[in-house]
């Protein structure tokens, strides 16, 4: 706090003031004393206290002090503005706690609409690199070099006798260079190369200290602009992929959480929606009777959230419940409703007049019957208002048998046909049935409340299972941005085109075209595939890349079943291990369905698990399941048929003499073998196995049936090639069954033996190569039809899209595309960046050698 | 350090002095001088601030000019915000050799960021005056009013004969220091005195023809300014989210497929501007609408809201001023020209 400095004399001056004081020395008379200008003002007058000012010396140690004291500076200064006393220093930094707020209103508002979780963070990622990249590069570019070059900081900081904390070269017309000690300077100065013995040093040095100041001032305005968006873009590519593990981590244990622990998960997700809308169906029948909207209101609450078919399953079990439950009353109006509908319909048909008054007299009849027979005014269940059809048809039967008894024969009736005018209506326009509806009901019964209710609970607590197991599932496998599987793909892929040595000039090429890519990924297979080292390196990292994913999806806790098939090891068949997410929906379905089935409801629960009559494989728990297999089945198999891709240039390759094991075939026709394999290996797609490998081949194959040779990887082709006149050989079965059986029956090479021996997804390949010869083999209409490997298997053309998976050179050609995109413009900017530091970095370097500063340092020496 | 400035031997001039010397074109101003607070003005300022900042300033600094001082690093700020502006803009758009689906999927994004760009220093700049306009139109205190300020410059050399320039300054900039002086009416020109703190003292409610009127209401003003201050330096760049936030909306994107610059092309600029307003309309409606459910469906509404709060609950705050006028009763103050008897 500074002090008044009147106040501070007025309290401190002597008594008899500065006069009195004077007087009284006076007349002693003595000598005059030495007299002392310095001693005197120090004695008596005001003078300005000494300055409170001190620089900042700031590193990393003190750094998080600064950062909560200039927070509570700011604290202050927004104090101190409300008040409207605020100065400009403190309004300066307020400016600074605005950006700060905007910054964040942004980021917040990108992060409400944002999808994901990476994305969503990376708003904030976005703001904080910003901010950080305003205080990094001065410091990196402009304050560090410029103190190893000159030996002092030009951004250094002081803080006034007020407390304000300022840039110590911010208005170079007002240096505060007091708070320098000489020695410091003097340092500086040696530093600066400034000559020891020159008067005025500490001055000269200064004004070289000022001057270099402004130019690295003025450098760092320029170069800012450039710098912050290109740091900050820089910034947050790096640390995206360390955020988005972070993220994948913890989404990969929140799914095993899950699975682990349903029954307490679940929790989160009950919603108690089915039953609060019951709840609300049955206050509002509470104190009245049941109408026509009751039946339909109740069907709504339970099926509000179900695509049609569930619904409709739902529907017949509550129509069950309803109609078995459900009591009407018969009153006198609907006995002369009922007479009414019986009237009109015989009318409608043309029945004599005379004969129906005959046969329905008048309403007291109909009223009476249902007297008599207890029908009236008294509640009947729905499944017993047949009973009222049936009395009054058999009152009807007694009066035509009546009237047919003395009407003379041409005017007699037959009471078939009058019965079927009554039974042959839909219910809409039965005489008796079309009544249900109109009829006022007693109150719903106690067990079909209970019975509701009961179910609803069920159903709710079923519901919020479900949601949990598809949250689970979808954390790990979903089709969507930045699940485990899909940030394993993503990964994995650009790895994959960088492990098989595709360099950027070779991406550039073939990143908008896959005509391009196709010759050089050949190149790419052939030359890894006739390289031992290479090979043995290239196959090690893709084998490892796979196991990854069984790492991150252990098919311990979910899998597909097909490739989990256990390898014979001469103990008998061992049973497939079911994962945990399996045996957890298993569980669930069937815990549900057998509550269903205990209270009757046949159609719901075999809607779950299936029943005998009901193919369970489309029931909602196979449903469940499959959403997972078959996901992981299509990742797999792409990664699976990359290997036995590689593996099968690496055979012909190195083993061209293994081709000759398929029997004695021509060597041409063996070219041609190879040649077909080799394209649909990396250009096969799951459409193309039906319609586009028709080969076009020799049709007079040479009589040559010598080995193939190889060379380099390539084949040295004899005959292939070199043959004119070529035709798809349509009835050659052989042929397409021998490409089969290369690409996935032949052993694998010993290389690879070796290497998927030691692996863990040694299982998971070998059941790969054995299934897509099972699948792709035994259809019909692989290659052509008949031409098939394995017995016909009906397999579904989802399965056979799965099992083939994506495309080698499809697979190669997004992840190029990706990985130029993320190099070009990485490659772009980091270069800018580089130039613009190099260039920053340089410049100092001719600071406070300026013609301006050494003539005003000449003048003053 | 200072060079002797002799205007004798050195044949030193002041440009700013009118009759200054023939050679020289006299500079505008021979001393301070408040401006005018009108668009032409403005303009004019910003221009020349934009030109030094780009040329004269960048030049001195980096010669490490004797005369470089706060006001040119300042004005000197604008230049990392232009070019930071283009260089963002240049990051989110640099997908020209993308293969043709990439760009696709890019090109709008980017497109959206660079609108944003132009609309955080649009909506920066234009809020300002959400604040400072009701503040000028309810007290007659024009916080953003100009002068521009005379300064006599050391020479570099003895050749350097011009040492005078121009900066453009505002008289409440600084809140410890405005310049009360300029805010004088000029006498000789048949103006009074205060008539200007005499304007602000009657819209303030301290009543008319108040002997001291700028003693009155200097220290009301200086009050309003500081709050008016923290309200714009708060909501201006809340605003500018809101810019940002307004140009990444979806309707946008029709906009993109019509942009053209080319004004010169008639028909097709017109359409542009035509849809570049349809954009906006649409695009305002769904950022206050929201989709989605839950925070997504009201982040618009909110932003805007406390944007808009901002510069209301600023403004008001800033015109509820503490120093209000003594409560004390007419009859106890003592009028100078009154006579009076103590007992």
């Amino acid at each position: 706090m500074n002090s008044n400095l009147i106040q501070n004399f007025i309290n401190n001056r002597p008594t008899n003031g500065l006069l009195g004081q004077r007087n009284e020395k006076e007349p002693r008379k003595k000598p005059a004393p030495y007299f002392n200008i310095q001693h005197e003002v120090n004695k008596d007058l005001i003078k300005p206290l000494d300055g409170d000012g001190r620089l900042v010396n700031k590193n990393i140690l003190n750094a998080p002090l600064y950062i909560v004291k200039d927070n509570f500076y700011n604290t202050k200064a927004f104090k101190h503005a409300v008040e409207g006393k605020a100065n400009d220093h403190e309004l300066g930094k307020l400016s600074n706690v605005g950006l700060t707020l905007g910054g964040l209103g942004i980021a917040g508002y990108l992060f409400s609409k944002r999808q994901t979780p990476l994305t969503k963070g990376m708003e904030f990622i976005g703001l904080g690199s910003f901010l950080a990249s305003m205080a990094i590069w001065p410091k990196l570019a402009i304050q560090l070099p410029a103190y190893l070059i000159h030996g002092f900081n030009v951004q250094k900081e002081y803080i006034d006798s007020s407390g304000r904390k300022k840039p110590f070269y911010q208005d170079p017309q007002f240096l505060p260079w007091d708070l320098y000690s000489d020695k410091e300077i003097q340092k500086i100065g040696d530093r600066l190369g400034i000559d020891k013995n020159i008067k005025n040093r500490r001055d000269v040095i200064q004004e070289k200290m000022k001057t270099i100041a402004i130019q690295n001032n003025t450098l760092w305005m320029l170069t800012a602009g450039f710098a912050t968006p290109i740091m900050s873009a820089l910034i947050c590519n790096t640390t995206e992929p360390y955020f988005a593990k972070f993220l994948n981590d913890r989404k990969n244990k929140k799914a095993d959480k899950i699975l682990n622990n349903l029954e307490q998960y679940s929790n989160k997700y009950q919603n108690y929606d089915i039953q609060n809308q019951l709840e609300s169906v049955l206050r509002l029948y509470s104190d009245k009777p049941l109408d026509k909207n009751f039946r339909s209101n109740i069907i709504q609450a339970f099926t509000h959230n179900l695509d049609r078919v569930s619904a409709t399953k739902v529907e017949k079990d509550l129509n069950l419940i309803l109609k078995s439950n459900i009591e009407y009353n018969i009153n006198e109006n609907a006995g002369k409703q009922i007479y009414q509908n019986l009237i009109n319909t015989f009318k409608e048909n043309g029945i004599r007049k005379e004969f129906i008054q005959q046969m329905l007299p008048n309403e007291e009849g109909i009223i009476n019957l249902l007297k008599d027979k207890k029908l009236l005014n008294t509640p009947i269940p729905l499944s017993k208002f047949r009973n009222v059809t049936t009395e009054v048809t058999q009152l009807m039967r007694t009066l035509v048998d009546k009237y047919n008894k003395t009407a003379p024969a041409s005017l007699q009736e037959d009471f078939d046909y009058i019965n079927d005018l009554i039974s042959n209506n839909r219910d809409s326009e039965h005489p008796v049935r079309s009544l249900i509806s109109k009829l006022e009901s007693t109150k719903i019964s106690e067990k079909t409340i209970k019975t509701l209710t009961s179910l609803a609970e069920n159903l709710d607590e079923f519901n919020a299972k479900m949601y949990s197991l598809d949250e689970a599932a979808m954390l790990k496998i979903g089709s969507a941005p930045e699940t485990v599987i899909a940030n394993f793909w993503n990964n994995s892929s650009k790895e994959i085109v960088e492990l098989f040595g595709l360099t950027p000039k070779e991406i550039e090429k073939v990143r908008s075209n896959r005509v391009l890519l196709n010759p050089l990924l050949r190149e790419k297979f052939e030359k890894i595939a006739s390289d031992d080292q290479l090979y043995q390196k290239v196959m090690k990292g893709l084998i490892d890349k796979v196991a990854v994913l069984n790492e991150q999806i252990n098919p311990l806790t979910m899998t597909e079943k097909m490739f989990q098939k256990e390898l014979p090891d001469g103990k008998g068949e061992k049973p497939i291990i079911k994962s945990l997410y399996e045996k957890v929906v298993t569980n669930t379905y069937r815990e549900t369905a057998g509550q269903l089935r205990n209270q009757k409801l046949d159609n719901i629960a075999s809607l779950l698990v299936g029943s005998k009559n009901f193919d369970s494989k489309i029931s909602l728990m196979n449903l469940q399941k499959s959403f997972v297999s078959d996901r992981l089945l299509g990742v797999k198999s792409s990664f699976y048929r990359l290997i036995n891709t590689l593996d099968f240039y690496r055979r012909i390759a190195k083993e061209p003499t293994s081709i000759d094991n398929l029997g004695t075939i021509s060597r041409e026709v063996k070219e041609e073998l190879v040649e077909l394999c080799k394209i649909i290996t990396i250009e096969g797609h799951a459409s193309d196995h039906a319609t586009k490998f028709y080969m076009l081949r020799n049709p007079e194959p040479a009589n040559d049936t010598s080995s193939i040779v190889v060379k380099n990887g390539k084949v040295v082709n004899e005959y292939f090639g070199k043959t004119k006149e070529l035709a798809d050989i349509g009835n050659d079965k052989y042929f397409y069954q021998n490409a089969m059986k290369t690409m996935f029956e032949m052993p694998l090479d010993k290389t690879t033996q070796e290497l998927i021996d030691n692996s863990p997804i040694k299982k998971e390949l070998v059941n790969y190569r054995n299934l897509t010869l099972d699948i792709l083999g035994g259809e019909k209409y692989f290659a052509k039809p008949r031409h098939l490997v394995r017995s016909i298997n009906n397999a579904s053309s989802e399965i056979k899209f799965l099992i083939t998976g994506i495309a080698t050179d499809e697979f190669f050609f997004k992840s190029c595309r990706q990985l130029f995109n993320t190099h070009y413009w990485k490659k772009t900017f980091v270069r800018f960046g580089a130039g613009l530091l190099g260039v920053t970095v340089l410049a100092q370097f001719f600071f406070g050698k300026t013609k301006a500063s050494k003539k005003g340092a000449v003048k003053n020496d | 350090m200072i060079l002797p400035v002799n205007n004798l031997n050195t044949k030193v001039q002041f440009s700013a002095d009118a009759n200054g010397g023939d050679k020289k074109k006299p500079l505008e101003y021979d001393h301070d001088t408040l401006l005018k607070n009108n668009l032409m003005t403005r303009t004019r300022i910003g221009m020349d601030k934009l030109t030094n900042a780009f040329t004269l300033y960048p030049a001195k600094g980096l010669k490490g000019s004797r005369n470089a001082n706060f006001y040119e690093f300042l004005t000197m700020g604008t230049v990392p915000y232009l070019i930071g502006s283009a260089t963002l803009m240049a990051v989110f758009n640099t997908n020209k050799v993308f293969p043709h689906f990439d760009k696709t999927v890019a090109k709008p994004l980017g497109r959206k960021m660079a609108l944003g760009v132009i609309f955080y220093a649009l909506a920066k700049n234009l809020s300002k005056s959400f604040v400072s306009t009701p503040i000028k139109m309810m007290t007659g205190i024009d916080i953003e009013r100009p002068y521009a300020k005379v300064i006599y410059e050391l020479p570099d050399d003895v050749n350097d004969t011009d040492i005078t320039s121009i900066e453009y300054h505002k008289v409440f900039e600084s809140v410890e220091f405005p310049r009360w002086d300029l805010l004088y009416g000029d006498e000789t020109k048949g103006q009074k005195r205060n008539f200007r703190y005499d304007r602000i003292a009657k819209k303030l409610g301290m009543g008319q023809n108040l002997n001291d009127s700028d003693q009155e209401v200097k220290s009301r003003i200086k009050e309003i300014v500081i709050k008016a201050g923290l309200a714009k330096n708060i909501s201006s760049y809340l605003w500018a989210a809101v810019g940002v936030c307004m140009a990444v909306q979806k309707p946008w994107e029709k906009y993109f497929d019509y942009m053209t610059f080319k004004f010169w092309k008639k028909d097709e600029f017109l359409k542009s501007m035509k849809v570049f307003g349809e954009s906006f309309v649409k695009s305002a409606k769904d950022f206050y609408k929201g989709e989605g459910k839950g925070i997504s469906k009201h982040a618009g509404k909110i932003l805007l809201g406390v944007a808009a709060l901002s510069s209301i609950v600023g403004t008001s705050f800033a015109l509820s001023t503490s120093n209000k006028p003594s409560k004390i009763d007419s009859a106890d103050i003592i009028k100078k020209d009154d006579r009076y008897v103590v007992n």
